[in-house]
């Protein structure tokens, strides 16, 4: 197949021009299908990279009646020993604990003041061999009532609940840049379908010549590509703006502490981009190869 | 060169367009198909170059049943066969030398190519003095010139021309048929689909006559009827 790139080049272009509402509204579609898609992949990298921070020191603190009987605490630990589901523990007596909850309340002197020896209880720490929520739940629920047991504390229902949102946060911007993308490719399979229209004549007078279809098709998929990629190119602005303003301001640490975790670094955000671009091909290709496929058949 | 043997194409309800036809056309010859509207000419036409295709039969053109090719192939099939329309198929945005020179740059012929051969065949047709006019500034003969020009400048071993004069009065239908007339001397062979009694009747060639899709007469240095 003998493509003479001018020809390519110029035909191109002049079908770009040719409607450029079309062109630009399919440019931005595709633009903000990627975006979308881009946020989501972050914000999925995000909440991967936090929870994995909630679990690389997720423990679980049985709490003790501060007048236990040794005889109790020894049954617990034997248990506690015994637990597969128990990977390590250690006793943290009434004075360590003290001295933790001074340090805790070190900036309110008021607080610290109050606090007696006597009042803090002691306790286990317990890593658990299994960090998800559902292992940690059912571990709590041995031990609480426990005799001698004041109080089981975890921080899964924290993390549960921040799993929960951003797991609807997820599925509510995937599908919507799943439907924006699909809405792009239509774009593009329009805006080509009407190109081919506006050319109907040429194209006829070239199968009558003797044209062979990939000839007749190059510059139609490749309009339809160069669309896919102006809009993933501003998709890749979009998603580098927000994230260095919003997820920037995230993870500054004066909000929450917890999103330093959407702290992203440049290879993050451009791997996003590449997965983002190559989608934007497909789009583009998609919507391009069905309307070339529909439209041109000899 | 064309070969029919048993064609039968039937469109949509069991309109019957050509029936069990069976013709040779040897190189170099000059044939007219003639009959009434309907009676199936252009569909003729139209299979020899793979526009259409048959229900039963074999086609061959230049030696190859065009029935067995596989549909990348037709392009090529078609670069060896010109085609002239009654309503010339010209591009309006292109003058008379781009008309004819998209047909050499679609088919990928290299540039120096085209700056030789369009200007050539523009002499040939008598257009040479037009190359800059646009298809409206142009006759109706002139612009017919034009898409024999495009269909002819590729060198085709075949031109087939449905109705080539059906829009043109008769003194310049006879300058378009000397036109045909001197391609078919150099070895092409022409097909024509006419309704032109007086061509018909003035050439002496061999004529095909169609009835409802039925050949019902071949003869060699025929008549119009």
């Amino acid at each position: 197949m003998a493509l003479n790139v001018s020809y390519v080049t110029r035909e191109t272009t002049k079908n770009l021009g040719r409607n450029p509402t079309l062109t630009v509204a399919s440019v931005i579609t595709v633009a903000v299908s990627l975006t979308l898609a881009g946020v989501f992949l972050l914000v999925q990298e995000g909440v991967d990279k936090l929870a994995g921070n909630f679990r690389g020191d997720i423990e679980l603190i049985v709490f003790l009646d501060p007048d236990i009987s040794t005889a109790q605490r020894e049954a617990l630990a034997a248990s506690l020993d015994d637990n597969p589901e128990v990977q390590d523990f250690h006793y943290v007596n009434q004075q360590q604990a003290f001295e933790e909850a001074r340090e805790l309340f070190e900036d309110q002197p008021t607080t610290q003041q109050l606090l007696r020896e006597a009042d803090v209880p002691p306790s286990f720490r317990i890593t658990p061999t299994n960090p998800d929520v559902q292992s940690v739940n059912s571990l709590r629920d041995v031990y609480e009532g426990e005799p001698g047991v004041r109080e089981v504390e975890s921080a899964t229902e924290a993390i549960k609940a921040i799993q929960d949102l951003s797991e609807k946060l997820i599925r509510g911007v995937f599908a919507s840049s799943l439907v924006l993308g699909l809405i792009a490719i239509l774009l593009i399979y329009n805006t080509l379908r009407t190109a081919m229209f506006a050319r109907r004549r040429e194209i006829e007078v070239m199968k009558l010549v003797g044209a062979t279809n990939w000839f007749i098709r190059v510059p139609f998929i490749l309009e339809g590509l160069v669309q896919a990629v102006l809009g993933g190119l501003l998709a890749l602005l979009f998603m580098m703006a927000a994230n260095t303003v919003l997820f920037g301001a995230l993870s500054d640490g004066d909000y929450f502490q917890i999103f330093t975790a959407f702290d992203f670094t440049m290879a993050t955000v451009l791997w996003a981009s590449v997965k983002v671009g190559v989608a934007g091909v497909i789009i583009g290709a998609l919507g391009a190869g069905l309307a070339v496929g529909r439209f041109l058949d000899v | 060169m064309i070969k029919l043997e048993n064609v039968t194409k039937v469109y949509k309800g069991d309109v019957v367009a050509l029936k069990d036809g069976s013709f040779e056309i040897g190189k170099g010859e000059f044939v007219f198909l003639v009959g009434p509207s309907g009676s199936g000419k252009s569909t003729l036409l139209r299979l020899l170059n793979r526009e259409e295709q048959p229900q039963a039969g074999r086609i061959y053109v230049a030696g190859k049943d065009i029935g067995e090719l596989s549909a990348w192939k037709i392009p090529y099939l078609r670069r060896n066969i010109g085609s002239v329309y009654q309503d010339y198929k010209l591009l309006g945005n292109k003058n008379v030398y781009e008309n004819v020179a998209f047909a050499l740059e679609v088919i990928g012929r290299p540039r120096h190519v085209i700056k030789t051969q369009v200007p050539a065949i523009l002499e040939l047709v008598g257009l040479a003095k037009k190359q800059r006019n646009y298809p409206d500034e142009l006759s109706g003969g002139e612009q017919q010139r034009v898409s024999i020009a495009r269909a002819f400048v590729n060198r085709p071993l075949i031109l087939l021309a449905d109705e080539p004069t059906g829009n043109l009065d008769p003194a310049t239908s006879v300058g378009i048929m000397r036109l045909l007339d001197r391609i078919n001397r150099t070895g092409t062979t022409v097909v024509m689909a006419t309704h032109d009694r007086s061509i018909v009747d003035t050439m002496r060639r061999r004529v095909i006559e169609l009835d409802r899709g039925t050949i019902i007469r071949d003869q060699a240095r025929g008549v119009y009827e």
